[in-house]
């Protein structure tokens, strides 16, 4: 260890902080913006949250990029009375692997999300009325550019990293192929360059889930209002390809509801007059999973942003994934984890695989978990490590 | 230092010699990066390297080091023929599957192909098993038979045939004695503690 690292070591503080109650901003384009689609519209809002402070030269930056149901909120919290953190929380703070004493944390809720930026939920200038499914279809690589104009007006010149997982990952890579010279390291996991049929499958079963609801109503449902049901079986599905066999056996397992100290539900209610309300502990916890996501996320949005997931395909548009990797200058750091079987570890490696065919700085590394896809975002001491110390290096 | 890390660092010098300037260099058992690292500062070398352990990658991630988790042949498989200036294979090969198809794939993506062993037909190695009956032991084979990993080990006169058969070029060879210092010229199967060598195309 060198003197230099010495210093640094005895400046961190001894534990680990909290970015504490945090307060998300709006960020307002009123420059046109053209979609991939070529649909244009007058500008757009983007919905963000900042933690640390960016320095004078404005390159300790490093963007978080969120997952199809995440948001901008991924570290600390809003209020005092906040029972969860931001989504990230683990990984973002003063001390922690993204380390908010050094950099200057960035993330916004993407372009079609619903939580604040603009989207489907979104007045059209147009009819005054919410765009529905009139809002242009969406693409990764929209969203990243909506958020390359966003951080330009933040101050930034170059971003130090750009990190994500899952469709965060696909947004991290888009950047670095979109705007090379804008972004030094770039941090991917549990992520793929392309779905395959089976990702794009469970897509389509949610999409199909509000689809056919009668609320979604063309898609021209009031505010409030909407395919309730639909969602929250869309939201149920997906849950469950977060996870695995191994972690709902550990969570779950055969546990019956009944089995609680007090049951809420026999298994046969005598409120509902058939055996088929909830029994296992299972089937609790995704009702509740479905519940609390109508409660947050606009259902159009959601086809929106899936359609976008499944649209990905960096190799598509290039002939190859080597090629359209040609113009990334930055250093790459790909994860994949062993248990995820909706982005599988060979998807990961096909990316770094491919970053180091075009004779890119890359590396792969595999965690091995039983936690499914969710394990980016779940407490790793190993990815910590390897996130803190490729920002370092 | 001690006996068993100031070896480790010989095959280092060696290599490092061996290596062209800005070279592209795949190391396959890469460890810590330790070698990539020395390349990288005193030849400018592009490196690679592969292990199977995710804390190796994390410390050759630490140095700056790119690094590849997972199996050897599989990403060898990806590269087009010649993609390296070098394939490194240094204390590797013992450990390997099957040694012969690793170093044929190493030489298809790597233009040249070097190779570190320890001589297991050095003649302390002999006596421990001739004399003493028992698995050798000393500053490179360090373990007891309990707790050492699967090898195959190999010695020169092996190493010798095996690429006389297959037809493999030797460029460059280099015999150290049992310091893993000096230069070692005879009779080297029973004399050399470690051998180093480059192999080519046909």
């Amino acid at each position: 260890m060198n003197d230099a690292a010495l210093d640094d070591f005895e400046a961190a503080p001894a534990e680990p902080g909290e970015v504490g109650i945090v307060a998300p901003c709006d960020y307002v384009s009123a420059e046109p913006f053209t979609f991939d689609c070529g649909i244009t519209i007058p500008g757009f809002t983007l919905r963000y949250e900042t933690y640390g402070h960016l320095n004078a030269a404005g390159d300790n930056a490093i963007l978080v990029c969120h997952a199809l149901s995440g948001d901008h909120h991924c570290a600390g919290i809003h209020s005092l009375s906040d029972r969860k953190a931001g989504w990230w929380n683990n990984l973002i703070g003063p001390g922690k692997a993204l380390d908010t004493n050094r950099y200057f944390v960035a993330c916004a809720n993407v372009l079609g999300g619903c939580q604040g930026s603009t989207g489907p939920l979104s007045t059209n200038p147009a009819t005054g009325r919410p765009f529905g499914v009139d809002f242009p279809l969406v693409t990764i690589r929209d969203m990243v550019r909506a958020q390359h104009r966003w951080l330009q007006s933040l101050g930034i010149t170059r971003l130090h990293a750009t990190i994500g997982g899952s469709m965060g990952g696909m947004q991290v890579l888009q950047f670095g192929v979109t705007f090379p010279d804008f972004v030094g390291k770039l941090l991917a996991f549990a992520t793929t360059a392309r779905e395959g049929a089976q990702a794009i499958a469970f897509n389509e079963v949610g999409r199909q889930a509000i689809l056919q609801d009668p609320d979604w109503a063309g898609g021209n449902y009031p505010i409030g209002g909407g395919p309730r049901v639909g969602l929250a079986i869309a939201r149920m599905m997906a849950h469950i390809t977060y996870l695995s066999d191994a972690s709902m056996a550990r969570k779950f397992g055969r546990r019956q509801v009944s089995e609680r100290r007090n049951a809420p539900h026999p298994p046969a209610s005598p409120k509902s007059g058939h055996a088929f309300d909830v029994q296992f502990e299972v089937e609790s916890y995704l009702r509740y999973q479905g519940q609390s996501f109508i409660n947050r996320f606009d259902a159009n949005s959601y086809l929106y942003i899936s359609r976008a997931l499944d649209q990905f395909d960096l190799a598509a548009e290039a002939g190859s994934l080597e090629a359209a990797f040609a113009p990334v200058t930055a250093e790459s750091l790909i994860v994949g984890f062993t248990s995820d079987w909706l982005f599988p570890t060979d998807q990961n490696r096909a990316i770094a695989t491919a970053l180091l065919r075009a004779g890119k700085r890359a590396s792969y590394a595999e965690l091995a978990t039983d936690l499914g896809h969710d394990s980016f975002l779940l407490e790793s001491p190993e990815l910590y490590d390897l996130v803190r110390d490729f920002l370092a290096a | 230092m001690t006996p068993h890390a100031a070896k480790r660092t010989v095959d280092l010098q060696v290599i490092t010699e061996w290596v062209t300037p800005g070279a592209r260099v795949l190391d396959l058992g890469c460890g810590r990066g330790v070698l990539l690292q020395e390349l990288a500062q005193q030849k400018q070398a592009r490196g690679l390297g592969v292990d199977l352990d995710v804390a190796k990658i994390t410390a050759c991630v630490k140095r700056g080091i790119p690094a590849y988790q997972g199996d050897m042949m599989t990403i060898m498989r990806n590269f087009d023929a010649g993609f390296f200036d070098h394939v490194i294979c240094s204390r590797t090969l013992e450990e390997v599957d099957d040694p012969a198809a690793v170093i044929t794939e190493a030489l298809r993506v790597g233009r040249s192909l070097t190779i570190g062993f320890a001589n297991h037909g050095y003649w302390k190695n002999r006596r421990d098993a001739f004399l003493l009956g028992r698995k050798p032991r000393n500053d490179v084979y360090t373990t007891a038979w309990g707790n050492s990993r699967p090898a195959n080990p190999l010695t020169i006169a092996d190493f010798e045939d095996f690429c006389a058969g297959q037809g493999h070029r030797i460029a460059r060879r280099m015999h150290l004695r049992g310091d893993w210092k000096t230069r070692c010229t005879f009779r080297p199967n029973l004399l050399a503690g470690y051998a180093l060598y480059e192999l080519k195309h046909g």
